[in-house]
């Protein structure tokens, strides 16, 4: 069902999409989990543990770059298998307002991979964009995994078994970004638990994070030191530029006297901990 | 960084020229080479067969004069004077740059009185005006003046070409590094292990008392009774 495409368009999919489906998943799931526990039978059309959600993606598409900015939740009818119209319309209206120049460039859901009963709501899109785009957010958290678990498929008329088709072919994209939105998405990524936990669940955190950057910078100077040794050995032909720049990284380094800079470090960040707690105390 | 790119092309050119010359043209290459404003380094220059051979020849000095440009400073070369070619101001200030360089590879503050001296400077203004133009503005240093202590701090300095002997102890600073950043994780981890364990602590401890209150109430209330 899935080549990849040959259509040339190039996909610019922004963070705040990623994190709109992802937050409106979330919801549903937790909702799901919520009411279940209190009513024993549930016949929506969740299937299973893994909720559907679906929505539209807009954005502006220009030439051959369609680059999609935002995106709003829709509801689905199980029993048409479509989308609700009315709905989209009037969320369509009211963003065309705020945002004269965004588009509906398409729709999302989430799964695993594409099915065959979304090709039903793909070309019911179709009348609004005569290509649309269907972004796949895959919900399982896979930690060997090192890319995002985002897919773009657009949609092709192929031949199979002598009938023109319509399928989905997978497209690649690129994560486009502005400052703005840089520092939003990172704000709502570092979310800390706000009912103020107590002073260790907030270091803790403040610490994991602290101890995944230095980890990061650990392997990098570790990459640094082998490709040095192997220099020295001869194994590699020495390249002065890259050696001129490791010495001049390397004349920066007595940041801070290391001894003292361990418990001061650490004392600092007990006490920046205190002090959010404080304030979330006081206010 | 960014001045290595801007370098590269130089060192390409210069290579090359190096390599389709020989003799006393060769030292003409030398010499424009060393004055060429942008170009801090030379090692691969010397690398250059052709250079190699001027050792033990009369054009021995300019493959000194190269080597001096490569890793010594103004002091060298005033000591050695007599046995080097007479130096274009384009090559003096530039001698002088990367004699700032070299004294940054020692020290993160460099007192004013220090670099007076290395580079013949008698006054501070002179001194502050060399700093800010030649290596400021060039982007081969940068750093902080401090006038009332009279001190340059350096926060970066582009390397200089690297002597034999150095790539030894870069590799000793590199595994130093890596042995403290490995201790400070250990130790964060354990933090957070403590952290952790502290806050099970204190959940329990609550718990314990809520469960004591309750007991009290109770016997309370059944004493009234």
């Amino acid at each position: 069902m899935a080549s990849s495409s040959s259509s040339g368009l190039t996909f610019k999919l922004h963070p705040l999409v990623i994190v709109n489906i992802s937050d409106h998943y979330t919801r549903v799931k937790s909702q799901m989990n919520h009411s279940s526990s209190a009513t024993t039978t549930n016949d929506d059309n969740n299937n299973g543990a893994q909720p559907r959600v679906y929505g539209c993606v807009i954005g502006i598409q220009r030439g051959r770059t369609v680059e999609i900015f935002n995106s709003f939740e829709l509801l689905y009818d199980p029993s048409t298998h479509s989308l609700d119209r009315a709905f989209l319309e009037k969320k369509q209206e009211l963003y065309k307002k705020v945002f004269p120049h965004f588009y509906i460039l398409g729709w999302y859901s989430t799964g695993s991979d594409a099915q065959e009963s979304d090709m039903h709501i793909h070309k019911a899109l179709m009348d609004i964009n005569e290509s649309p785009v269907y972004v796949l957010l895959n919900p399982s958290i896979n930690p060997a995994q090192k890319d995002l678990p985002v897919t773009i498929f657009e949609s092709e008329l192929h031949v199979i078994e002598g009938i023109p088709q319509l399928i989905f072919v997978r497209s690649s994209y690129t994560i486009e970004t502005v400052e703005a939105e840089r520092i939003s998405v990172d704000h709502v990524a570092h979310l800390k638990p706000s009912d103020g936990g107590s002073a260790a669940t907030q270091l803790a955190a403040h610490l994991t994070g602290i101890h995944s950057a230095i980890k990061m910078l650990n392997s990098r100077i570790r990459v640094l030191h082998h490709y040095l040794v192997a220099m020295q050995k001869g194994e590699i032909p020495c390249e002065n530029s890259l050696l001129r720049q490791v010495s001049s990284l390397l004349r920066r380094l007595p940041a801070i006297e290391s001894e003292k800079f361990q418990d001061d470090f650490l004392m600092v960040s007990l006490f920046s901990s205190f002090l959010n707690i404080f304030t979330i105390f006081y206010h | 960084m960014d001045i290595e790119q801007r370098q590269a092309e130089l060192i390409d050119h210069f290579v090359k020229q190096a390599s389709n010359q020989k003799g006393a043209a060769l030292g003409s290459v030398i010499v424009e080479a060393t004055s060429q404003p942008s170009l801090f380094a030379f090692s691969e220059i010397l690398a250059v067969p052709n250079i190699a051979e001027f050792e033990g020849t009369e054009n021995s000095k300019y493959l000194d004069m190269l080597r001096l440009f490569a890793h010594g400073t103004w002091s060298d070369y005033k000591n050695n004077a007599g046995h080097l070619p007479q130096l274009v101001p384009d090559q003096v200030l530039k001698l002088k740059q990367l004699t700032v360089l070299t004294l940054a590879e020692t020290n993160k503050v460099l007192p004013y009185d220090e670099l007076m001296e290395e580079l013949d400077v008698t006054n501070v203004r002179e001194l502050e005006d060399f700093l800010i133009n030649e290596c400021m503005y060039t982007g081969i240093v940068r750093g902080k003046l401090d006038q009332l202590r009279r001190c340059f701090e350096v926060q970066f300095a582009a390397g200089r070409d690297l002597r034999p002997g150095q790539l030894g102890s870069m590799i000793q600073t590199l595994s130093n590094w890596l042995t403290t950043s490995d201790n400070l994780l250990i130790s964060i981890q354990e933090k957070i292990k403590w952290a952790d364990s502290m806050n099970e602590m204190d959940k329990k401890h609550r718990k314990d008392l809520e469960e004591k209150v309750e007991e009290a109430k109770k016997s309370l209330s059944h004493k009234v009774c």
